[in-house]
């Protein structure tokens, strides 16, 4: 077979990276450019960074603590939802217990209906049920948190469940007659063996919190409010300020940038665990 | 080491029972192993005294003590998996060292015994290594290192060799042996193969569909079988079974095939015109013109020895014998049969007469 030329590979993967990096890019010059320049000929070409937006993105108290809102939520929500879904993988592979099959297809069905079909049943819950006194679960990090775990534990659920299947039930045996206890067995052999998988949950889950809009614009007013939602207040009656909006768009990505490089090796081989028998 | 008691154990899934009264008596520093088809509930059997299964009914007791309700991490006992059961993260040292931890033992202690198991197991210079960079011959090693660094009342294996070749199956055995001699801890030993319960066990424990069908020495099993079963599963190549009659020729007991080939009987307690099965090893046969003329069907030299298989009728018997033999397919062979090699069972019950 005649050996195809390397060109070709690079000219697709070049036009390929392009199409996907593009529009990051535009965002980035975008966010250096002056108001003014915004709407004259467009230049691709990046010259004279204007770095006043992010000065005044970085500067305002408010946007910083938005942003502070988005870690805490989305970090609160990805860790829960992977200890609580992981506990749930190995209570559902581990036990005997009947209709095992129908509660783990119940938790998707939360998933089932667009988010917005619980807007009003979570706004009533968090502002008449959950209260002690004054408090409310309205507006408060937990309460996003919690929100965010209804959708994405049983996202959660199923995305663990194929890893914890695929951990041999006699490594759990073998560490049982070497004398481990139930969490011994459960913290020193199943847990580290589900790290890819685990890897991949916290970070799809952290993602999901972190773009999350609707239940945020929503269910959050001023001391829980999140950077996708503290972005839409740059649209206004009077204009939209694409500078600054293209600025806290970059801040929100750089995170989720950060976390995808570090967790990187461990998504490409939770995505395929269980591929192929080892 | 301790001696195990298995008291008319019983096992039950839901409405199914898989075991029906078990009983089997381990004496301390014995070496058992329990032998049987798939699905005869041997491995089930050896899972129960794990601690692994529950059981429905009986008692199972170790060094005494009834150990039932008891947690498999403190019945003292260690166990060797077909799978090998290796930690897959844990270095072969780590792994070695991993009962010692969970027992909370001193840094310098575990240090020592995972040194000495090492050295005993030819696994010192793997210690670093990971499950994953070894054979499986040193896997199964590191599977047996981890069971004698916490020095248990009794070991158990669960067919730990049959994921193994067979060159490799041999030379592990021998290693097992060894290791039992050295030690004189009691084991429970599960396989399928006749030839490794053979070769290893101080005592085989024959069992079939969920029942203890006889227990014995290896060679009492051999020589004495007491079942058409126990007869055919003990010995390789199988034993050969011919069904018949016994009939009075000449004012003497003779047996008389289905097919009409008659052999030579021992002295017996079979009456006249009962239907048995006539059992006679393929090794026990010689060849010779004063034995029994039958036709040969196919021959298979193996070097060191021949099997001959020959038939008389419709029945078909095989004969494993040292001399080279040169006979052709449809020739004539005569089988001598020594009497006294002779088995014979009762037809019906299947039991040993």
């Amino acid at each position: 077979m005649r050996k195809q030329s390397p060109i070709v590979g690079i000219i697709f993967w070049t036009v390929v990276s392009t199409l996907t990096l593009f529009p990051i890019y535009w965002l980035f010059v975008i966010s250096v450019k002056p108001a003014v320049q915004l709407f004259s000929t467009p230049d691709v070409i990046l010259s004279d960074p204007f770095w006043g937006n992010y000065a005044k993105v970085w500067g305002d108290r408010l946007l910083r603590s938005y942003m502070l809102n988005s870690v805490i939520i989305s970090t609160g929500n990805a860790i829960l939802c992977t200890i609580l879904g992981f506990f749930a993988c190995y209570a559902l592979s581990r036990f005997k217990m009947s209709g095992k099959e129908s509660i783990f297809f119940w938790t998707i069905t939360n998933r089932m209906a667009p988010p917005a079909v619980f807007l009003l049943p979570l706004f009533l819950l968090m502002t008449q049920v959950y209260t002690i006194g004054e408090w409310r679960l309205l507006d408060t990090q937990i309460g996003m948190i919690l929100v965010y775990c209804t959708f994405n534990l049983p996202f959660a659920i199923w995305t663990l469940r194929p890893t914890v299947d695929g951990i041999p039930k006699e490594l759990d045996e073998a560490a049982f007659v070497d004398g481990a206890s139930s969490w011994k067995v459960i913290t020193e052999i199943v847990f580290p063996l589900c790290r890819p998988g685990l890897a991949v949950t916290l970070i799809l889950t952290w993602v999901f919190a972190w773009n999350e809009y609707l239940l945020a614009a929503t269910l959050t007013n001023f001391n829980a409010r999140t950077l996708t939602t503290g972005l839409s207040e740059y649209v206004t009656t009077t204009g939209t300020e694409w500078g600054i909006m293209a600025t806290i768009s970059v801040f929100t990505l750089i995170p989720a940038l950060i976390v995808f490089g570090l967790v990187q090796k461990h998504i490409v081989a939770g995505l395929t665990f269980g591929a192929v028998k080892g | 080491m301790a001696n195990v008691k298995i008291d008319n154990v019983i096992k039950r899934y839901g409405s199914l029972q898989v075991m029906h009264g078990v009983n089997v008596d381990i004496e301390d520093g014995e070496f058992v192993v329990l032998v049987g088809p798939s699905g005869c509930g041997k491995s089930t059997l050896l899972r129960m005294l794990a601690g692994l299964e529950e059981i429905s009914e009986g008692t199972v007791s170790i060094g005494d003590k009834v150990v039932n309700d008891i947690l498999p991490k403190e019945r003292d006992i260690a166990m060797v998996f077909q799978s090998y059961a290796l930690y897959p993260h844990k270095t072969v040292y780590d792994n070695i060292a991993f009962p010692l931890k969970m027992a909370k033992r001193p840094a310098a202690e575990i240090e020592q015994k995972v040194t000495n198991a090492a050295e005993i197991l030819d696994l010192t210079k793997y210690l670093k290594r990971y499950p994953k960079e070894l054979s499986g011959g040193q896997r199964q090693r590191v599977a047996m290192g981890r069971a004698i660094v916490r020095d248990p009342q009794v070991f158990l294996f669960d067919e730990p060799l049959s994921n193994l070749d067979a060159k490799l199956r041999v030379t592990m055995r021998v290693e097992i042996k060894e290791l039992h001699q050295r030690l004189g801890t009691t084991i429970v030993y599960v396989t399928h193969d006749q030839i490794e319960a053979m070769t290893m066990a101080d005592k085989i424990v024959v069992m079939r569909d969920g029942r203890v069908e006889q227990i014995g020495s290896p060679l009492d099993l051999y020589d004495n079988p007491g079942n058409v079963f126990v007869a055919g599963f003990i010995g390789s190549p199988s034993m050969n079974f011919v069904h018949g009659k016994i009939e009075v020729k000449d004012g003497k007991k003779a047996f008389v095939s289905d097919g009409g080939l008659t052999l030579p009987l021992p002295e017996t307690t079979a009456a006249e015109g009962q239907s048995v099965t006539y059992g006679i090893r393929p090794e026990h046969i010689q060849i010779g013109d004063t034995g029994v003329k039958m036709q040969v069907v196919v021959v298979e030299p193996t070097g060191s020895e021949t099997q001959i298989f020959a038939k008389a009728g419709n029945d078909l018997i095989d004969a494993l014998v040292k001399d080279r033999v040169m006979a052709k397919p449809r020739s004539e062979i005569g089988f001598i049969i020594d009497p006294k090699d002779v088995h014979l069972f009762d037809r019906k019950t299947e039991k040993r007469i």
